[in-house]
């Protein structure tokens, strides 16, 4: 569907989906499902390792949360992974404030968050 | 969408507009106050907080108060001064209880997809009160506090 590519774009790291936010401020209705659709896509795949990079992203609102907490479920359940990467502190701060940074592994940067998913496949 | 300045008089009016229930309206509206906070020096902080807040006002009443109804309407009344800001958020829809949302933070909850945006409101704003049992809700952020949000 032409408009999820303008939200994100996926690329493959051995094996890992390195997803990049494109929209540095998602709030209208279609940007958001289309953003939770393309990340659910990838919950398809058993076992899916997903980084999802926020740079560039300045502002979100609590429906995006929402969907994250809903591909963290489904990854979850197929034994894959969310993990979340280069989150600007305005954005951490609301990630630490409903307390959704315990719930995800968050990283400084994308390229960290990818050689976690990496080191503990060789461990 | 209607927009009228009723106290005129006033160095700081009251703006009120009249949105449809669609998400994509939020964004004129969120301009025009982002615009307003920029002229009175409001940095970027507090800009950041006020446009969460907002926001997540405006969803709200859109999604949980109107229930997306396209012939429901959201009447916001806003006032940008150099002291503070003064956010009115208004829906058409049944009203709630707001202490009977639950919290999100805690652990039997961190994973439900809702319930995050009153928290996000109480967090960044330094006023938070609900009126018309629930059909309105009412937030004042003052320049002083500073931007940042605090956990519950």
């Amino acid at each position: 569907m032409p408009e999820e590519a303008d939200v994100v774009q996926v690329t493959d790291r051995s094996g890992v989906k390195l997803v990049r936010i494109i929209s540095s401020s998602i709030l209208r209705e279609g940007e958001v499902e289309s953003f939770g659709r393309s990340l659910l896509a990838l919950a398809e795949v058993p076992g899916q390792r997903v980084v999802l990079s926020f740079l560039g992203v300045q502002h979100l609102t609590s429906l995006v949360l929402g969907k994250l907490i809903h591909v963290h479920k489904r990854l979850a359940e197929s034994g894959g992974e969310l993990r979340l990467a280069d989150i600007d502190p305005h954005i951490f701060e609301v990630f630490a404030i409903t307390h959704l940074d315990k719930l995800f592994r968050i990283y400084e940067r994308e390229d960290e968050a990818s050689a976690s998913f990496a080191a503990e496949a060789e461990g | 969408m209607l927009s009228r300045s009723p106290d005129t008089d006033n160095a700081y009016p009251w703006t009120e507009k009249v949105l449809p229930t669609q998400l994509e309206a939020i964004r004129e509206v969120e301009g025009d106050i982002m615009d307003r906070l920029a002229q009175v020096d409001y940095d970027e902080d507090l800009q950041f907080a006020i446009r969460l807040a907002f926001e997540e006002a405006v969803v709200n009443a859109m999604k949980h108060g109107n229930r997306m109804d396209p012939a429901r309407k959201v009447l916001l009344t806003y006032r940008v001064s150099p002291e503070c800001i003064e956010i009115r958020v208004r829906d058409e829809g049944e009203g709630f209880d707001p202490g009977c949302v639950p919290d999100p933070t805690i652990d039997e909850n961190l994973q439900r997809p809702c319930g995050r945006g009153i928290m996000l409101m109480r967090s960044y704003m330094d006023t938070v009160q609900y009126a018309c049992r629930g059909k309105e809700v009412q937030m004042v952020k003052f320049r002083r506090s500073g931007g940042g949000g605090t956990k519950p």
